[in-house]
């Protein structure tokens, strides 16, 4: 173990394209693997009438409800993935106006 | 690993003296990766560590007492007082139950926990993590283990580097013993929150009748394991790379924010000196101006003290600045020198392995360990203490502190606000969930005298800890009655009632009628007060569809 500790390597932040991909693209297909296993066994309907039976959701709408809950959850992951892996750097900056 | 730098600078004429320096890390073998050295937190005593250690027992002793308290169940018997009863979908905290139609509550329970997370992180830093959060909580206690055991960080280190020798097992051996023990029976507490613990206790392996079940085993070990594994072995490592709150931290922040601050321009020029001089505080030198004593920090950082090398300190991060260029520092005369004698006990407490003299860092937990440490030392060097202190960073600057400040308000009069909303729901909960299901075979059926019928299930849920009564009616148009009149029905603790119940209408009732159920609880009242009471405020009301056969 060297006296430093931390390696003497800050990664420049990437370009916005390429962070905001790596978020969304991922998540997107973990999302729709998801919601293909998810409606394969459980019917829209069924749910909206263990749920929400007055509400008028047909099997489309359930589905894409279904693919946005799931992309909610993998996208979330994913940003937090993200914030996770930032450099130290990123959060030990000097205060504004400093 | 190579030696740090041994070559000395060589000093021009009118240059800084020669002073041994390294880089901030040094490449290891070629590779990007440094494998986490183990930190040994030294130990302190001081104000900030006696309030952990109460905070340590107040909460672990919650912890591991809550689950063993009687609470009195409402009709003669005695349960948990806390209690997470999955199986029955009931939650019992004291006096209060919940069932699964308060999910709200929970709901909002989180919200309150984020203000309030926000609240006190924008007035006072990070008390969550220096007092309360379970990773420090538990980790504190595993330290103690481990110091009983192995002895303070010196020896510790010396163990660690030592062949295994039979010291060396019984010391280790003994330590994983104590912490295997202490993280079962936080297992075991663990599942009897979900499983009532004095059965739990009962069912021990080897104390007695019976068996724990296959999933009553899985959960105690897998949270023993967890325990184990995070305040035993990862420790600071989930505090800087798997919290959240820590990256987030900044966010909550500003200036007048309590911080653990070490104060520069009292500090700087850090170094060792003769025992007689005394404080800036009290000598000619005084406090340096912001601009030189920030630049001596961030050269310090970067080009590290022999006293540095010894303690091997981590954490360098804050100081970190691509574009600027660290000088080295240069010697200074003893009366130079600020009050900061660079003994470096402030690192070698942190239980993060943080310098705290780089400013404020997302890895500093504030626990105060590193306050306590240097108050030991300014104590000794009879110099004031406080030269590592809670402050905001604008009286470290020497600027005026602002408490009441709108984030703090905002977020206080949220938190007040939710607090009131949720005591008084709590309180006001309906103490009877109706519900009306209608008969799926059949719309409508037509009976002898051509009357038409609609079948209904009505679902009573009795919430309180108390049996009830219950008077049952209908209101509905042109005729349509509930067949055999207004009833009352009996429902103990907690029931769940489901009633079918058929609702008639004359002949040529015809197509879709709205019908309204009433539901009005009796008990402790007389029943005609009661009766003309049902139409009433306190009945609780459901509208259903009535079909009768299309006109």
């Amino acid at each position: 173990m060297s006296a430093g500790g931390t390696p003497d390597f800050d990664h420049p932040p990437r370009p916005m394209a390429q962070r905001v991909g790596a978020i969304l693209w991922p998540s997107f297909f973990a999302a729709g693997v998801s919601t293909m296993v998810c409606f394969a066994l459980l019917d829209p309907l069924t749910l909206r009438d263990a749920t929400f039976p007055d509400l008028d959701i047909g099997r489309e709408a359930g589905y894409a409800l279904g693919f946005f809950a799931f992309w909610l959850a993998t996208a979330s992951s994913s940003l937090f993935t993200w914030i996770l892996l930032r450099p130290a750097s990123r959060f030990n900056r000097r205060l504004k106006g400093d | 690993m190579t030696d740090p730098d041994p070559i000395p600078r060589k000093a021009a004429p009118g240059k800084p003296a020669p002073r041994r320096s390294i880089p901030l890390a040094l490449d290891d073998g070629g590779s990007m990766y440094v494998s986490e050295a183990k930190i040994h937190p030294r130990d302190v005593d001081g104000m900030f560590q006696r309030l952990r250690t109460v905070a340590v027992w107040w909460l672990l002793g919650m912890y591991y007492l809550f689950a063993w308290i009687p609470w009195s169940d409402g009709s003669g018997g005695s349960r948990q007082a806390v209690l997470f009863d999955l199986p029955a979908r009931k939650f019992y905290v004291f006096g209060l139950n919940f069932w699964p139609q308060d999910f709200v509550y929970l709901a909002l329970l989180l919200i309150i926990a984020g203000m309030a997370l926000f609240f006190f992180t924008s007035l006072a830093g990070r008390l969550w993590c220096g007092y309360a959060c379970p990773q420090t909580v538990w980790t504190e206690v595993f330290l103690w283990i481990e110091r009983w055991c192995e002895g303070d960080r010196a020896k510790r280190i010396k163990l660690d580097a030592s062949p295994w020798t039979r010291v060396k097992v019984l010391r280790r051996g003994g330590k994983h013993v104590l912490w295997l023990v202490f993280a079962l029976w936080t297992g075991f507490t663990f599942v009897g929150y979900f499983t009532p613990i004095r059965e739990l206790a009962a069912h021990a392996p080897l104390a007695g009748s019976g068996q724990w079940s296959g999933w009553e085993t899985f959960w105690i070990l897998f949270y023993a394991l967890a325990t184990w594994g995070n305040a035993g072995f990862l420790r600071e490592q989930v505090c800087k790379y798997m919290c959240p709150y820590a990256r987030f931290q900044s966010a909550m922040f500003d200036r007048n924010t309590l911080i653990i601050a070490y104060d520069p321009m009292r500090g700087e020029p850090r170094g060792s000196r003769r025992k007689g001089l005394g404080s800036v505080l009290e000598r000619a030198r005084g406090l340096l101006d912001k601009a030189t004593a920030y630049d001596y920090v961030f050269r310090a950082a970067h080009h590290h003290t022999a006293a540095d090398n010894l303690v091997a300190a981590r954490g360098n991060t804050s100081v970190l600045d691509p574009k600027a260029v660290a000088e080295p520092l240069p010697s200074f005369e003893p009366a130079q020198l600020g009050d900061c004698i660079d003994c470096t006990i402030c690192v070698q407490v942190c239980p993060t392995g943080i310098d705290i003299r780089n400013g404020l860092q997302y890895e500093c937990i504030a626990c105060g360990a590193c306050i306590d440490a240097c108050d030991q030392v300014m104590d000794k060097m009879g110099y004031p203490r406080g030269l590592i202190r809670y402050s905001t960073q604008n009286a470290i600057d020497g600027r005026p502190t602002r408490v009441l400040r709108p984030r703090i308000v905002l977020y206080g009069v949220l938190l007040l606000a939710l607090l009131a909303g949720f005591a008084w729901g709590v309180t006001h909960r309906s103490a009877l969930i109706v519900e009306v299901l209608r008969d799926r075979n059949a719309l409508y059926r037509v009976n002898e005298g051509g009357g038409v019928e609609n079948v209904y299930t009505l679902k009573l849920i009795n919430k309180t800890m108390a049996p009830q009564r219950y008077r049952i009616a209908l209101d509905g148009p042109d005729g349509i009655h509930l067949q055999g009149g207004a009833r009352t029905v009996q429902a103990a603790a907690e029931e769940v009632l489901n009633l079918p119940l058929v609702v008639e209408a004359p002949p040529g009732v015809s197509g879709k009628r709205e019908v309204r159920w009433q539901v009005t609880p009796l008990t402790g009242r007389d029943e005609a007060a009661s009766a003309a009471a049902a139409a009433a405020d306190d009945a609780t009301e459901v509208s259903v569809n009535f079909f009768g056969p299309i006109p």
